[in-house]
């Protein structure tokens, strides 16, 4: 007879093929009702040999269990020392695993606060909060990177001075004076703050500050520029391979199961029960989602059926509508992007006043920015309505094109920048002739890109707090405390996952591409994303109710990291161009007398002994680089087909199982002949005599 | 009974903490919410013997407002007149099932026993029906019309069905189960 795969838990319990079974059945009051309970001995004959299974892993209630130890217990002296040991040692670590375990959940951040939200609100949410943690601790780790390697160095050599070139003829490059001049007005600091200038431009806080400082000493060297590109490099790297590796929990499940999923509908049946949900609310919040995503899925299948049910001219005129969509889409985001791009250009022209007037011109950029992420996609998910879609592809196809409005804005903003530096990409005209970048209006240049990015964050982070002050608890107390059809129409607000998981993906981007013009902005974009998780939280459980259309959670988790490639991607594109195209300031930075950021890794390099030197070319050389690329095609090859061979697996053992229930049902079939044969030849009295027989009938019933 | 305490011996914490996920933490927690929820200050309860019935239980704001709460007391219950009651080993048999450290294998052989409400050992069609209301909660509004049901209950047989006997057994729903990441942290109970 077949036997299921031992190495599961459970399998005790299917053991309806043996006799023990028929005398361990106490009280034959349980027919038709199936017994979970397997009968203690049964354990002795699998643990016979090897380690004993852990008891808690058996689910039997607890006097069994306490039985099948006492049985376990009396094994005892029949083990040879090493496997007692063994025992011993193994336990010991299970109970520092478990430790272990207990410590680092104590130690992570916002447990209590999380396991909350995903309980009231729901695992779309929840995911969010764990996206948003994720970037805190992101941050953080990337700040203490760059304090240890950047900023303390610094901190601690400044008083040794900057190197000075002779540089003749290239006096007007190097002026560059950023301390204000005269009597301050008071308020000018409150502005400075904001913007980054005045008192705060001279500072750690931006690339300016720091000098090209190379401490040599007998015993000990350190070069700053090098320490500055490493790091920086280093911290792109250090992101992207965090990104991948969480990443891939979620990828490696869909990977590993062939890429299709079992099936919506079981999974939410069988799964998405949270029985940590508490309290009324609750419940009734939880049992309405379910009940919204049941129907939604059930009402998409049905669509989907019609759908492939179309007539060919009623699927051109679909397709010719969804066509013309996609177009109004895109005309909307060009003209977005060529408002942010008239703004920054005005604002960069009359980036020299003063005062609030001043202040407001500065902020301009960031304000048609934050107004375009706003409206287009609100008017987006209006048009993705228009194109009926399925709901889910709807989703993600408003989320793709807001996504693509909003990183691509920030280029749109880089770009009119980089026109401004490099006059136009003429770096051999004009104002750049001399230095190579337009000194007049921007003696330390990084340090401008530096400030327009610090801006960008400080910005997203008050708008932020202001719409929670000014718009959300309002709307809440007016919706609560007017009972009119206008406040009910409009309702409490919804928390709406997408659109804030793309604020984050914005901020995070905008840190990532500003970190090499201003060095600390890792550690204040940690502080604005702790204020945002307080202001969220605040806002979620006083302000909001819930939002109908939930999220899966892995999948939207996977999505968020994919998004936030796209953000990282940005950014190396545009720290590869700063690092080896454009030059540098001669007036400041610690790269002043290079002709591009780059060129002090070459520089160092013959500083190297002779054996390094030899080293790190023949690393660099074909010799070495072409079967390296050679043997990792055939690690890559190696990991397809094992992931290919997975999924055949799986599929086979799936065949498999299907012609195991179908053999089962013949042998069922059978016994139930020979059940009847066995019948007719004996007397009845009601009551079967021998095992045999006893056997049949369980065998029968429990089928 | 009335002569036994109701302080936990450190032997019986101990031999608990092996048999079961719990820690020695959770394990006195357990013990003093087992306590409260007998309400007798005078009789301490026994351990081993006393059980204390369903409708005091469910009072537990853990499992109050859980739909299952029924069927999870009637799963864990040792009694012979199946009324669903819990001694206090029973107690730790459930919170073990539905603690943070338990494995999936006893997660979802539990949530399998949970889920089979005739208790006939596989998910038939009324078991499924009966769950998916459950699920989405019993008030007429807010339950799926009988069309949608038989729609849904169709999927659910052709996605996890796989020998095709119109039940779900318990190697099916395992299969179902093993292949998503939430379960094992949504199927928690934590007092």
């Amino acid at each position: 007879m077949y036997d299921h795969n031992e190495a599961n838990g459970y399998s005790d319990d299917q053991q309806l093929l043996r006799l023990r079974r028929a005398s361990s059945r106490g009280t034959n009051q349980n027919y038709p009702q199936f017994s979970w309970s397997s009968s203690p001995t049964d354990e002795d004959e699998e643990d016979s040999s090897g380690l004993r299974r852990d008891l808690k892993t058996i689910p039997m209630p607890m006097a069994l269990k306490r039985a099948v130890r006492q049985v376990q217990q009396m094994q005892v002296p029949v083990v040879s020392s090493i496997d007692s040991w063994k025992r011993k040692r193994t336990k010991f670590l299970h109970r520092l695993r478990d430790d272990g375990r207990e410590i680092l959940s104590f130690f992570t951040l916002w447990n209590r606060p999380l396991q909350k939200i995903g309980g009231n609100f729901g695992g779309g949410v929840q995911s969010y909060f764990l996206f948003l943690r994720f970037l805190v601790v992101l941050n953080f780790v990337s700040f203490l990177l760059i304090a240890g390697f950047v900023l303390t160095p610094s901190i601690i050599f400044r008083s040794v001075g900057s190197i000075l070139v002779n540089s003749t003829g290239l006096e007007n490059c190097t002026n560059y004076d950023p301390n204000p001049q005269g009597l301050v007005v008071f308020y000018t600091y409150f502005l400075d703050i904001l913007s980054g200038t005045g008192f705060m431009e001279y500072s750690y806080l931006f690339y300016g500050y720091y000098n090209n400082t190379v401490v040599e000493n007998s015993n000990f060297s350190y070069n700053i520029p090098l320490a500055y590109l490493f790091t920086v490099v280093f911290y792109f790297a250090f992101c992207l391979i965090c990104i991948i590796a969480r990443m891939g929990t979620a990828a490696r499940v869909a990977v590993a199961t062939g890429g299709n999923a079992v099936g919506n509908y079981s999974m939410i049946v069988f799964n998405s029960w949270d029985y940590g949900c508490q309290g009324e609310q609750a419940t009734k919040l939880k049992q309405k989602n379910i009940h919204y995503r049941l129907q939604v899925d059930l009402e998409e299948q049905r669509i989907n059926k019609q759908a492939a049910a179309l007539t060919p001219k009623q699927k051109i005129v679909l397709l010719s509508l969804r066509v013309f969509m996609w177009l109004v889409a895109f005309g909307l985001i060009i003209t977005a992007f060529f408002c942010i791009f008239l703004a920054t250009n005005f604002s960069q022209q009359r980036s020299g006043e003063g005062g609030i007037l001043g202040l407001v011109f500065e902020y301009l950029p960031s304000m048609v920015i934050t107004t375009g992420n706003f409206v287009v996609p609100l008017l987006c998910d209006q048009i993705a309505l228009i194109e009926r879609y399925a709901p889910s592809t709807t989703v993600i196809v408003a989320l793709l094109r807001a996504v693509f409005l909003r990183l691509v804005s920030l280029g749109v903003l880089l770009f009119s920048l980089w026109r401004q530096i490099t006059c136009e990409g003429h770096t051999k005209s004009g104002d750049c002739e001399l230095c190579q970048y337009n000194y007049k209006v921007y003696p330390c240049w990084e340090t401008r890109v530096g400030q327009e990015m610090y801006k960008l964050t400080l910005f997203d982070l008050l708008i932020n707090i202001a719409v929670l002050v000014l718009v959300e608890f309002p709307r809440r107390m007016v919706v609560d405390n007017w009972s009119s059809k206008l406040a009910q129409m409009v309702g409490r607000q919804e928390f709406v996952v997408p659109s804030n998981v793309l604020g984050l993906v914005y901020g995070q981007t905008v840190v990532w591409t500003g970190t090499l013009f201003c060095p600390l902005l890792p550690l204040m974009n940690a502080i604005k994303f702790v204020i945002l998780f307080y202001c969220r939280k605040i806002t979620l459980f006083y302000n909001c109710r819930p939002a109908l259309k939930t999220f899966r959670s892995t999948t939207s988790a996977f999505f968020f990291l994919v998004v936030l490639l796209f953000g990282w991607g940005l950014a190396t594109v545009v720290m590869i161009y700063s690092l080896a195209e454009i030059r540098p300031s001669m007036a400041c930075g610690p790269f002043r007398f290079f002709s591009n950021m780059w060129t002090v890794v070459p520089t160092s390099f013959y500083s190297l002994s002779e054996l390094s030197q030899e080293f790190l070319f023949f690393i660099g050389s074909q010799a070495f680089s072409i079967p390296l690329f050679v043997l990792s095609c055939v690690v890559m090859c190696y990991f397809i087909a094992l992931a290919s061979v997975y999924g055949k697996n799986v599929a086979l053992l799936r065949a498999q199982l299907k012609l195991e229930g179908r053999d089962k049902q013949f042998l069922v079939k059978q016994i139930a002949e020979l059940g009847r044969q066995l019948q007719m030849t004996k007397p009845n009295n009601g009551l079967l005599q021998s095992p045999a027989e006893r056997f049949y009938l369980q065998l029968t019933l429990a089928c | 009974m009335g002569t036994s305490t109701s302080q936990l011996s450190k032997e019986d914490v101990s031999e608990y903490q092996e048999l079961t996920f719990l820690t020695k933490q959770e394990i006195l927690l357990a013990h003093k919410r087992f306590v409260e929820l007998h309400e007798d200050k005078k009789n301490p309860p026994d351990t081993r013997h006393f059980r204390l019935t369903m409708d005091k239980i469910v009072k537990l704001p853990e499992l109050q407002c859980n739909p299952f709460r029924d069927r999870i007391c009637h799963v864990f219950s040792t009694s012979e007149q199946k009324d669903g009651s819990l001694t206090f080993e029973d107690f730790l048999d459930l919170l073990s099932a539905f603690s943070d450290s338990a494995t999936l294998e006893i997660k979802s052989h539990y949530a399998f026993r949970i889920f089979d409400f005739d208790g006939d050992g596989t998910l038939g069609c009324a078991d499924l029906e009966k769950l998916v209301n459950c699920l989405t909660g019993e008030t007429d509004d807010t339950r799926l019309t009988s069309e949608e049901m038989r729609q849904l209950i169709n999927n659910i047989l052709e996605e996890s069905d796989i020998d095709k006997d119109g039940t779900v057994n318990l190697s099916e729903f395992q299969h179902v189960i093993s292949r998503s990441p939430d379960f094992v942290s949504s199927f928690k109970i934590v007092l």
